[in-house]
């Protein structure tokens, strides 16, 4: 299937990237866009390049060719902090919380930015509060004592604390129990409602298809096939060829 | 029994109290030195060779300063300004480009740095070591002893520096800055904190910690080009026995370190006191490599 062109207003466009790490030529050539409040997700067997086609976004790792585009602008080359600022929102597959800060200081990474008022900051804490009650409990613990789950939710509130206006999301439901996963969608659901735009890596297909609006399938480095969620379901062809064991 | 009380007996309890005292003053001090150091590891990786050239650079600084305005604490400000906008620099010219390579060539960097900085120490000062006159001149008997009160100044304005760097660190948005980026620097840099200028912050602060102990210090070993190596060497030892990274460990390991030094030179002669830091290092690094002080590995 040929690589669909990125619509013109299009909030994040990624176009023909290819990353290496050292002498490993990871991403082939990646092409994909995610419109402004869209929820995209993005499948594949394990080792095809889903969290670097993430880290060439955020900037964390440097594409050798292609472009990355956000709001209409170039970005390819910005450091992570800076893309950060400009409202791109990092959620990695292993969550990293800063284990030693407790959570209120895990999310103040995030919200102690110049140009954010007070009352503004107590808003954003409130939402995330509102979203995560737990996390409202055990503010004053330090981020490592919490559970995987309780993790998972300080990750995504700790990427909110940005007010992004994308969300890289990768595997989030990766080790969680169903009760945890179901909480996941939700907030994926929520944070669509609010306007942010996500971009969903999954191992999950059925809670992919069910979140997204359209998907990426990659396979070796490249984005494979290409669809809206609605046109495609668990037992498709593409589905089984590209993700099935 | 006797055997024992004869030993309990034979220990000098008016020097153990005089020694007490000496090695509490010499392990504030050893703190702050080692905090800068420390907080550098624990950021950047970068074993800081050219730390000991900071406090001594302090110190000149603080010679020039103190003949020109008379003031110790006008010299103690300025010294630990001036040489915070210095490592401020070096950090952003000789390590910013280094970051993420192998940290052999750090450590050449900072080697580099430090030979500069001591031969030009060396031809703009001579070698004739210079004074510090301390800010305070009284003293007060500790046994038999005229004990000068400014050496108990010196441990409590060096307890005072560290506590304000402790605040700093625990509340403010930059401390929180500083701990993120030293636990993730990948994930800090994704949460929009701009780690190469934490980075360059977190040097210069070491750097003018490096320098306000060079001025506090000067008053008791005079001021000479190569009065950065006996302490950088102690603030080495102090770091790895106190945990690599962990500013708590290099406080406690510091005084620690610096108690035993102080009671052996009872027994012996100051300079093979010396010996016992290495000891207890090399005991560190059989028995607990990841430091004495640290109560669960990083
Ligand atoms: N830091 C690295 N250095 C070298 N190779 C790496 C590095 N990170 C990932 N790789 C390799 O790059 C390839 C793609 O990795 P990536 O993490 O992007 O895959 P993924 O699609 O996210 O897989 P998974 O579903 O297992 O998370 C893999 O073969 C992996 O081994
Ligand atoms: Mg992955």
């Amino acid at each position: 299937m040929s690589a669909p062109q990125p619509s013109a207003e299009a909030l994040v466009s990624v176009s023909n990237i290819h990353t290496h790490y050292g002498k490993s030529h990871i991403l082939h050539g990646v092409t994909l866009h995610v419109g402004a409040g869209e929820v995209v997700g993005l499948l594949g067997r394990n080792g095809v390049g889903k969290s670097t086609t993430l880290k060439t976004i955020m900037g964390l790792a440097q594409p050798s060719q292609g472009e990355v585009k956000f709001a209409g602008r170039a970005v390819t080359g910005l450091p992570a902090h800076k893309l950060a600022r400009l409202g791109m929102g990092y959620v990695p597959e292993d969550r990293r919380i800063f284990r030693f800060l407790t959570v209120m200081e895990n999310l103040r990474t995030g919200l102690d930015r110049r140009g954010v008022t007070a009352q503004r900051k107590q808003e954003l804490l409130d939402k995330v509060f509102a979203y995560f009650p737990v996390l409202a409990e055990r503010r004053h613990q330090p981020g490592g004592t919490l559970s995987g789950g309780e993790q998972q939710m300080l990750a995504i509130a700790r990427a909110m604390m940005l007010e992004p206006r994308i969300i890289l999301l990768d595997e989030p439901t990766e080790g969680l129990m169903p009760r945890m996963v179901s909480q996941i969608a939700q907030i994926i659901g929520a944070l669509h409602r609010d306007g942010v735009a996500i971009l969903l890596v999954e191992q999950n297909v059925p809670l992919t298809l069910q979140a997204s609006e359209r998907i990426y399938i990659m396979e070796k480095g490249m984005v494979r096939h290409h669809c809206a969620a609605s046109d495609i379901n668990v037992n498709d062809e593409a589905i089984r060829q590209y993700l099935g064991v | 029994m006797s055997a024992i009380l004869e030993i309990f007996a034979a220990i000098p309890y008016d020097q153990v109290l005089i020694q007490t005292v000496n090695g509490i003053v010499t392990g504030m001090i050893l703190a702050l030195v080692a905090s800068g150091l420390t907080l550098i590891f624990g950021i950047m990786d970068v074993v800081n060779f050219a730390h000991g050239e900071l406090f001594m650079l302090g110190a000149y600084i603080g010679v020039v300063v103190l003949a020109t305005t008379g003031s110790f604490w006008l010299a103690l400000l300025i010294a630990t300004l001036i040489v915070a906008l210095l490592g401020a620099a070096l950090q952003i010219v000789t390590l910013r480009p280094l970051l993420g390579r192998d940290p052999l060539t750090t450590i050449l960097a900072t080697f580099g740095v430090s030979l500069v900085l001591q031969n030009y120490a060396l031809w703009q000062f001579g070698p004739v070591a210079r004074k510090i006159q301390e800010p305070i001149t009284g003293s007060f008997q500790l046994l038999y002893l005229e004990y000068p009160w400014y050496r108990l100044l010196i441990a409590a304005l060096s307890a005072a520096i560290i506590g304000a760097l402790w605040l700093f660190l625990k509340f403010g948005t930059w401390g929180i800055w500083i701990r993120a980026a030293t636990q993730d620097r990948v994930m800090a840099q994704a949460m929009g904190i701009p780690v190469p200028w934490v980075h360059t912050g977190v040097f210069a602060i070491g750097a003018g910690m490096a320098a306000a102990s060079g001025v506090l210090f000067g008053p008791l070993v005079g001021v000479t080009h190569a009065m950065g190596l006996d302490w950088v060497l102690k603030a080495f030892i102090v770091v790895v026995v106190g945990g690599m990274g962990n500013l708590g460990g290099s406080i406690a390991a510091a005084v620690f370190i610096s108690l035993l030094e102080a009671y052996a030179s009872i027994w012996v002669s100051p300079a093979q006191a010396v010996i016992v830091s290495f000891v207890v290092l090399i005991l560190t690094l059989l028995i607990r490599p990841t430091g004495l002080f640290v109560p669960t590995p990083k």
